[in-house]
């Protein structure tokens, strides 16, 4: 997995590319999210748009994420979702938990809608 | 069609996984298989590979997994064996826990195999280890005859 961390306004864009498989990639976006919740920076956006592959170990980090971010007041939706990652979220019904855009712009706008 | 037969084995590690994928696709190419079930078979080769390698070989370059790919007429049957030291799946299948349970940190691969081919079996294997059976039809799920 490879990423970059950007910062639009009060929300973070977290550009994922690669694969999310688990493994050393969880210790990674675990240490990504703790400090970005450390520096304050608790809305966050995963774009998907560049994972080549997800698993049920990818999922799960990304829910680990989710939960972390929740626990501190934050948030942790999900931009670009291919068709994959759609059908593993939906038979896992994961799909109503977190929250998924195709549009950037709108995922950003949808925190201050608050 | 008699049935076509592709074995492959590869140690535990994960960069092996973008061969399985590509070798899955070539093998379902020609196939019936709309798109969605074309990402239904990749999604469940590569949760039943990585599920080989990390809970059954433990990520042990020594260990191997053996995938076999069954192409037949009706259906494709895809093989995936560790040489781990197995666990209890009669009770697993019978208890998978609610995938969308958010403080569960796994279940979640079975139970996507399970959604997403007609027949998801596990047997263990003789000289040691577990093999994971997937079987998806060609024109439409089989689930409800497996019911």
């Amino acid at each position: 997995m490879k990423y970059k961390v950007r910062e639009e306004g009060n929300v973070t864009i977290i550009d994922l590319s690669g694969k999310l498989m688990g493994g050393y990639d969880a210790d990674v976006f675990r240490d990504m999210v703790h400090e970005l919740i450390e520096k304050g920076r608790k809305k966050i956006v995963v774009n998907l748009a560049g994972i080549k592959w997800i698993n049920s170990t990818g999922i799960g980090i990304l829910i680990t994420g989710y939960t972390t971010l929740r626990k501190n007041r934050g948030d942790l939706k999900l931009l670009n979702v291919s068709k994959k990652i759609e059908s593993i979220l939906y038979v896992t019904k994961l799909n109503l938990i977190f929250e998924c855009f195709d549009d950037e712009h709108e995922a950003i706008d949808s925190y201050t809608r608050g | 069609m008699a049935e076509e037969t592709f074995v492959l084995e590869f140690p535990s590690s994960y960069k092996w996984l973008n061969m399985i994928d590509l070798m899955c696709t070539e093998i379902t190419a020609g196939m019936d298989f709309g798109r969605d079930a074309l990402n239904e078979i990749s999604i469940s080769v590569i949760e039943a590979c990585t599920n080989a390698l990390e809970h059954g070989n433990k990520c042990c370059p020594d260990c191997d997994v053996r995938v076999v790919f069954r192409r037949r007429e009706d259906r494709i049957v895809i093989e995936v064996a560790d040489c781990g030291e197995g666990f209890d799946f009669t009770d697993y299948l019978q208890h998978i826990p609610d995938p969308s349970d958010i403080h569960k940190k796994r279940g979640r691969g079975i139970f996507i195999m399970k959604a997403m081919m007609d027949t998801l079996k596990y047997e263990k294997v003789e000289k040691g280890g577990m093999k994971v059976i997937l079987e998806k039809m060609i024109n439409g799920s089989g689930k409800e005859g497996d019911d």
